[in-house]
């Protein structure tokens, strides 16, 4: 729904607009790149107020990804939140983000020590991901 | 009398009913049709003597007490016990009389009130004749009055029937003949007051606009007036409207021009001079939708027949009911935009009175508000004279812009079509001096026209061209000979049809000659008449004048451009989706306002562009 390149997001379903599933191509010149991950993102009632919960449902090795629930940890989308985001800037700090990680700041240690050797992280992160079925 | 008294005795019903039998078993079968033509004889004779002697022959009447010559042959009838057992007979032949009668005095005959004709007809002629089959025991009028009460408006409903089905017939060359034919109108309304059968006349009606009204061949404006006659004809038969609005539902959006042509008649732009509008009707705003009003004492329910999407409208002008039948007015208004919008841009000399003049009109109709865009319009052409004239004020400019607001106007059709050489000059001092630094100025090189002079070796030659014609002529200032190809891709993006045609323009006007196909040359001297006359082209008729404005169609191609995104984004987010589900999700969408159908043949298209796939009911992106 935008006219931004690899990103969108759209409503699950017409009965509840709180409720949205955005799809993130990995940016080209990355580890990720050629890949899709699917995610949902729920707004909060006190939205824009609040940032959205978004998580990724397709597994992303990713040093600031949790494998097993998908959470992130990124800044804008905790204490940086400001009402300005819009649903198209944050999938696009979040496609930055996969090919940028904070190695700082890990939610996978693993991804963050391997981050360094590209072709481990790479079998690393093909072993993990799962294409969207369709 | 006599028979009555001898029928109380129980020997005189005995022998009635075996002399009975015995006669009716020996009847010939021929003996029915033997009967009615007697019976339909006798109308002729009812009131009068003359050619009644072969009856009085056969009687040899004595019976004075009535003063008909059928008398005797009635209570001849009734001796024999023929009146009651071919009762239904006698009153068929007398509804068939009637019939015929109708028939023969009433098609085709418009111009005068024919049911009291009819029923004065009755009174005069049936109803005397009557008196003898079906009143013959009564004493006084009134007695006979209460008898014939029965079959007389039994007989009465059968005239009104037979008029309906007549001028139902008809219905169509009525409306034509409207309104000479206001009195069979009138009578057809009377008629259908009596019988119930306007779903037949609305059904015929129909028919008949199918087959003689919306074939191909018919101008949209012939139509448009056969509507408004209907309307006319209808409203006269049916004041609620239901049969009305049944009648033209379904026929309406059949043609891309009607609103056009509506919207055109609305402001008086028929080239006939006349429109539809009878000037005489007052203007009345257009009848909003209005939750009924329950606590108005002259309050009625809708008729028994109105459909449950019949808005209930009161009797109003012709165009408000024209403009009712589409579904909201803000076609309508969208509509009259363009056409606006391709009247004002082809005012060149600063007259804008009529315009105005129209807008003010149609904001009574509308409402002010949903005509605002076209105020903002009418002040863009005025503001842009005194900004021109303010800039001519700084600094003498030959170009005289029109600035019109983009988000107002309707889709221009956007050309990108760079003028060369001294155009291109003008248009770059022109942007130098713009006095409103905070808007921004877009260029619409191919609207406008061009005065100009072209001096040739041996003649001057002044014309009013298309910009992109003044292009063409000046890039021939530089080089001879051009190519069509090399001319476009002088000046970008222009098709080959609108380059062929501003090429033409010239050689019309002598000026370029064609040398070989698509290659043309510069008559720096004139060629002789005769082998002008040789070369001028005639202008290519097939090229079309493209209005300069997107139609109302082209601009909800463009708006289905936008939902696509909607659509792209759906279907890459939930993957496949059925057409419910789009159609449900597109609701969300701003100015979303196609139905599910528009939207199947809207997918269709796509699939065939192969931007989707279609499987079992669901779509998604062909990936």
């Amino acid at each position: 729904m935008s006219a931004s390149p690899g990103i969108s997001a759209f409503p699950r379903s017409d009965a509840n607009l709180f409720d949205w599933v955005g799809t993130i191509e990995g940016p080209a010149g990355t580890i990720y790149s050629g890949l899709k991950w699917k995610m949902s993102i729920h707004f909060p009632a006190n939205y824009p107020y609040a940032p959205p919960v978004i998580k990724f449902d397709t597994p992303c090795y990713h040093p600031n990804v949790d494998i097993n629930s998908g959470a992130i940890c990124l800044d804008i989308l905790q204490d940086k939140w400001s009402a300005v985001y819009s649903v198209q800037t944050i999938l696009l700090s979040l496609q930055s983000l996969l090919g940028e990680p904070n190695n700082a700041s890990p939610l996978n240690p693993d991804a963050a020590n391997l981050w360094v050797r590209p072709d481990d992280f790479k079998s690393q992160l093909l072993k993990h991901y799962r294409p969207i079925s369709e | 009398m006599r028979g009555a008294l001898y029928q109380r005795t129980p020997l005189m019903n005995a022998y009635n009913l075996a002399f009975q039998t015995h006669v009716y078993s020996v009847l010939p079968p021929s003996f029915t049709r033997g009967f009615k033509e007697l019976v339909t004889l006798t109308f002729s004779l009812s009131n009068v003597t003359a050619g009644s002697e072969w009856l009085l022959a056969i009687f040899n009447q004595t019976d004075r007490s009535s003063n008909r010559v059928d008398a005797a042959l009635w209570s001849a009838f009734q001796r024999l016990g023929l009146s009651e057992r071919y009762e239904s007979l006698i009153s068929s032949i007398c509804y068939e009389y009637v019939e015929k009668h109708i028939w023969k005095t009433c098609v085709g005959k418009w111009d005068e009130p024919m049911l009291n004709t009819i029923r004065d007809w009755m009174a005069n002629k049936i109803v005397p004749w009557m008196l003898m089959p079906f009143a013959r025991g009564a004493k006084n009028s009134d007695d006979a009055k209460s008898m014939l009460q029965g079959v007389g408006s039994r007989l009465d409903f059968h005239v009104c029937k037979t008029l309906a089905d007549i001028r139902t017939k008809e219905i169509f060359d009525i409306i034509v003949d409207y309104p000479d034919s206001m009195n069979a109108l009138k009578d057809l309304k009377e008629c259908l007051a009596r019988v119930d059968q306007r779903s037949q006349l609305v059904q015929i009606l129909r028919r008949a606009n199918k087959r003689r009204l919306l074939h191909p061949g018919a101008d949209t404006k012939d139509i448009l007036t056969q509507y408004v006659s209907i309307i006319r004809c209808l409203r006269m038969v049916d004041p609620p409207g239901v049969l009305l609005f049944k009648s033209l539902t379904e026929s309406r959006r059949s043609r891309p021009d009607t609103i056009r042509c509506i919207v055109a008649s609305l402001v008086g732009d028929g080239e006939s001079g006349d429109s539809l509008v009878d000037e005489n009707e007052p203007i009345q705003p257009l009848q909003q939708l209005q939750a009924e009003d329950y606590s108005d004492p002259n309050w009625e329910p809708e008729p028994i027949d109105a459909g449950p999407d019949f808005r209930t409208s009161k009797p109003s002008d012709v165009i408000s009911t024209l403009v009712s039948i589409y579904d909201s007015k803000e076609l309508f208004v969208k509509e009259l935009q363009v056409l606006l919008a391709q009247r004002l841009l082809t005012i060149t000399d600063g007259n804008y009175d009529r315009e105005r003049r129209n807008i003010e009109i149609l904001k009574i109709r509308f409402g002010e508000a949903a005509l605002q865009v076209c105020e903002v319009m009418l002040k863009d052409m005025t503001d842009s004279r005194r900004t021109d004239q303010h800039v001519q004020a700084q600094k003498t400019m030959v170009l005289h812009p029109t600035i019109i607001s983009k988000h107002f106007w309707p889709a221009l059709q956007s050309s990108t079509f760079t003028m060369p050489g001294q155009f291109k000059e003008y248009i770059r001092a022109y942007f130098a001096t713009a006095f409103k630094p905070d808007k921004k100025l877009a260029w619409l090189p191919h609207l406008g026209t061009v005065k100009l002079d072209v001096e040739l070796d041996d003649r001057t030659i002044s014309a009013d061209v298309m910009p992109l014609e003044a292009a063409f002529i000046e890039l021939f200032s530089s080089k001879e000979t051009w190519t069509v190809a090399e001319l476009i891709a002088e000046v970008g993006n222009v098709d080959r049809m609108m380059a062929l045609k501003a090429v033409s323009t010239w050689v019309n006007l002598g000026v370029l000659q064609e040398q070989e196909t698509d290659q043309y040359k510069l008559l720096n001297v004139a060629e002789p008449e005769d082998a002008l006359a040789r070369i001028r082209a005639p202008a290519p008729t097939h090229v079309e004048d493209m209005p300069p404005i997107t139609s109302v169609q082209q601009q909800q191609a463009e708006q289905m451009q936008v939902f696509w995104k909607y659509i792209e984004g759906m279907l890459t987010n939930l993957g496949q989706l059925s057409l419910d589900r789009i159609h449900g999700m597109l609701k969300f969408a701003p100015g979303y306002d196609r139905n599910i159908e528009q939207l199947a043949v809207f997918m269709e298209a796509a699939r065939r562009e192969e931007l989707v796939i279609a499987k079992d009911g669901m779509w998604k992106l062909n990936k």
